[in-house]
């Protein structure tokens, strides 16, 4: 398979970017897992506790977890990695996202030099005792996320920097890390010692291959089994999308066009309403052929608080109207607006678009700007223009992860925009635990961002476009843009360059290929009902035959036996 | 030997120079290498900073990295965390440098039979052919070369592997694709070196003495005319051993080209110092090495030490 990059690093308390997530997704698991559906199933914790109010969180951790080398995974090697990745001197970027915990923040910073006062603590080797500094509802989500994945004090003291070289690093998931040939490839072979079994596939092959019609020749020449977006070219996806092989997935990354609310003319919220209507985003998905999908609201199906009527939509007429009611009949009089946005195709084609749209529909002129990659960010960061194209990717399944980043003071909101009644609904979310209130309480956060106040027009949900061969089952994709290759298998090897890949069936389980959420749960309903009558058990090592459907999509009595002990 | 002694110690001047420019422009050049899409909280910020040395004053900085550079450590990158850049240049350049070897012995091999040939057969169809061949390899972009090579030899005929870096095979496609460029301006540079020596004096009298054409090419006439070709051929050197950008990113290969453009992409400072510093070593070598084949190849030709 092919990840496109080098990983830029192994080490989970350091590493933020995707390709590191995909090969550490596959080396380690956390106190949680992801389940198909995103939601979180026990994994090192077998059950967990919620008490004083949602501010303290008790983990007990399964007996027979093992690290590669035999040791058992305990209480204190997640202890040790929390801290680790909150010490300044780790200098790790997503340690913001454990502010949460008591003490988190202040011993990030260096204002608090004892590490025993913060909030996590093993109280024996089976029991993680972590509290928060106030409610937080999604808090269970980042168990599941790799940078709380545990680590070996014992290896990194040991080996410093080197601790992730292939004969240093120890891991605790299904797989163990063989060969790391930097900017080449990087091997996977299964893991005997994984508490959920050894995998049925021995070895994966990991390349790192930019260039996407060379990656994409080498899928045709059937040397690599699966390959993703990295990929994939626009061409290559029209040219295959109706393919058995072929397959689509939603993720959960969000685009918009933001507005600049302390610059005129988008100060005055009917401008910004006026330019959010008169974009029909139908037109994306047509100009873009990733099969990506319309969005006019910010949070995303299927997450809690999504509403389909929560944007704006597309009136055109309404859209006039505002514009006029603000001082600009027919467009006369708009000052001059640039729209910035980073120097990439697709993106062109998007501002391109609304550009013409805003002419046609509003009879305003906007200038386009492109700037490299770094400069375009360093302009959002010190000077947002008026206008600007951006998107943003979801970390974990909850909508938090979206919501949080337009409250006032949040850095990543270049819209400037500042609201307290969406403050104060947001805060309120964050700490709701009655899932249906939560939900509601971010619909209207939502409602209040895209359709009454509207300091980004949203545009479309980016989609992940996968071609995996026939003989490939069980890799399972989700949303947040992960695989996992635990249940994976080989059916039926066609040549013998499968040498390096099992050609028995010896799997743990039978397997998911996660569809879009929405298209999943539809899908699995389908099977519940129409294939075996109710929800599927299935024997270890058996297939699903699924007619239209390669290959066959269901949960795994595995992942219904987590979520059933997880409740 | 006092060249090269000469040599070595203009090369500590030339580096120190290098190294000043580049980290003076990298840091004048917007965009930081941590800004990414989702902009970090000014505490962690201030961490990273803090880790590298990166929030004490620039001149710090520099005396830092000079003081670093003395000892032979040429920092650490960025991007690839808890990677130093020796060893990101100790992966790659050997593979760049085993790439660009074989591609310059092509160059060589078919470059100068090829453009002697075109001389000798000078306005016929042979030098047309030979001259059309070599303004195509000089007009073609190596990504068109290589998607071509890829497409005919590793999808349709599927002789060849289609990229990736596992055996000998796998370098066949990307050596010739490296050596285009360079095979047909050595061509070029040779037919009309070879021209102009063929219209001396001395040719016609070894002509007129009896000599075969075959014996005056290779013993007078190559040998006269292929110092423009060494001129070139110690820039060549260093190009092709440093890596190709493209041949890299479109064979899958991991070598050095990619750094000279993505360590700037992702502002990974001592990256972009590292490999303008190795580039700027290996091409003095280089150059030293064609100065003093330069006195091999013509006696008269003396250097001054």
């Amino acid at each position: 398979m092919n990840i496109g990059a080098e990983p830029p690093s192994l080490d989970w308390s350091v590493t933020t970017d995707s390709t590191s997530f995909d090969v550490i997704s596959n080396l380690m698991v956390g106190l949680t897992q992801y389940t198909a559906n995103l939601s979180c199933a026990p994994a090192c914790a077998s059950s967990w506790e919620i008490t004083d109010g949602g501010r303290c969180y008790v983990f007990h951790l399964r007996q027979d977890a093992r690290w590669s080398d035999g040791q058992p995974v305990t209480a204190y090697d997640f202890e040790y990695a929390w801290k680790r990745l909150l010490t300044p001197k780790t200098a790790a970027q997503y340690a913001f996202f454990f502010y949460d915990i008591v003490g988190a923040f202040e011993f990030n910073t260096g204002t608090l030099k004892d590490a025993s006062k913060v909030g996590v603590m093993a109280t024996d080797p089976h029991t993680l005792v972590v509290r928060l500094k106030k409610p937080a509802a999604y808090f269970i989500y980042l168990t599941a996320f790799c940078p709380s994945f545990p680590q070996r004090k014992d290896i990194i003291e040991r080996w410093g920097d080197r601790w992730t070289d292939p004969e240093h690093i120890v891991t605790n998931g299904p797989f163990r890390l063989s060969t790391w040939k930097h900017e080449y490839k990087i091997e996977l072979s299964a893991n005997p010692l994984f508490f959920e079994g050894e995998p049925a596939i021995k070895r994966i092959k990991m390349f790192m291959v930019t260039e996407q019609s060379t990656a994409f020749a080498l899928y045709e020449n059937n040397e690599f089994d699966y390959v993703d977006n990295r990929s994939f070219s626009t061409p290559d996806v029209e040219r295959c999308c109706r393919s058995p092989e072929y397959h689509n997935i939603a993720l959960l990354r969000n685009n918009y066009i933001g507005f600049n609310t302390t610059k005129r003319p988008f100060d005055d919220r009917r401008v910004r309403l006026a330019v959010s209507m008169a974009v029909d985003r139908n037109i994306f998905p047509t100009i873009l052929r990733r099969h990506e999908r319309p969005s006019d609201s910010w949070i995303p199906p299927p997450l809690a608080g999504y509403a389909s009527d929560s944007g704006p939509g597309y009136h055109p007429d309404i859209a006039r109207r505002l514009l006029a009611e603000a001082g600009y009949p027919g467009g006369a009089g708009f000052p001059p607006v640039e729209l910035l946005y980073p120097n990439r195709e697709d993106t062109r084609l998007v501002v391109e678009q609304i550009q013409d749209q805003l002419k046609r529909v509003l009879g305003i002129k906007i200038v386009l700007t492109n700037q490299e990659w770094k400069v375009y960010l360093e302009t959002l960061r010190r000077n947002p223009p008026a206008m600007f194209r951006n998107s943003w990717g979801a970390d974990y399944p909850d909508p938090e992860t979206f919501m949080n980043i337009f409250t006032s003071h949040n850095g990543n909101n270049d819209t400037r925009w500042s609201n307290a009644t969406y403050d104060q609904l947001i805060s309120k979310a964050k700490a709701e635990s009655n899932q249906e209130l939560r939900a509601d309480l971010y619909r209207r956060a939502d409602h209040l961002l895209c359709a009454q106040e509207a300091p980004i027009a949203c545009t479309y949900l980016s989609s992940q476009n996968l071609m995996v061969k026939p003989w490939v089952h069980g890799i399972a994709f989700n949303a947040l843009d992960l695989q996992f290759f635990k249940n994976a298998y080989i059916q039926a090897p066609v040549n013998s360059n499968k040498a390096d890949f099992h050609t028995s069936i010896p799997c743990s389980h039978a397997t998911v290929l996660s569809l879009p959420v929405t298209s999943k749960c539809r899908v699995y309903q389908q099977l519940s009902s129409a294939v075996f009558g109710k929800t599927p058990t299935l024997a270890r090592g058996s297939v699903v035959a699924c007619p239209n459907l390669s290959p066959a999509v269901t949960e795994s009595p595995a992942e219904q036996a987590t979520k059933e002990s997880a409740q | 030997m006092m060249l090269i002694c000469k040599r070595l110690l203009w090369t500590i001047p030339i580096l120190w120079m290098v190294a000043t420019i580049t980290f003076a422009l990298v840091r004048v050049v917007p965009g930081g290498p941590f800004d990414a899409e989702k902009h970090l909280p000014p505490e962690i910020v201030a961490n990273i900073k803090a880790k590298y040395h990166l929030d004490k004053p620039v001149i710090e900085q520099y005396i830092l990295y000079l003081n670093r550079l003395a000892h032979g450590d040429l920092g650490v990158s960025y991007k690839y965390v808890n990677r130093t850049v020796n060893d990101i240049i100790g992966d790659a350049l050997p593979v760049s440098i085993q790439l660009g070897a074989t591609a310059l012995i092509i160059a060589i091999v078919i470059g100068i039979p090829l453009g002697t040939f075109a001389a000798v057969r000078r306005g016929t169809a042979y030098d047309l052919a030979a001259m059309a061949i070599s303004t195509i390899g000089i007009s073609v972009p190596s990504f068109l070369v290589g998607a071509l090579l890829i497409y005919i030899f590793g999808i349709t005929f599927k002789i060849l592997p289609v990229a990736l870096w596992e055996s000998p095979s796998h370098m066949i496609m990307p050596a010739l694709t490296l050596s285009f460029l360079p095979t047909a301006y050595i061509a070029r540079l040779t037919r009309a070196s070879v021209l102009e020596v063929l219209q001396k004096d001395w040719v016609r009298t070894a002509r007129s003495k009896g000599l075969s054409l075959q014996s005056t090419i290779i013993k007078h006439v190559l040998r006269n005319s292929l110092l423009p070709v060494l001129t070139i051929i110690g820039p060549l050197t260093a190009i092709l051993i440093t890596g190709s950008f493209t041949v890299e990113y479109i064979y899958a290969i991991p070598g050095m080209g990619r750094f000279f453009i993505t360590a700037v992409i992702n502002r990974d400072y001592d990256l972009i110092m590292a490999t303008s510093l190795i580039f700027a070593v290996i091409l003095i070598a280089c150059n030293t090495v064609v100065d003093m084949a330069y006195t091999l190849l013509d006696p008269r030709i003396k250097v001054k030490s």
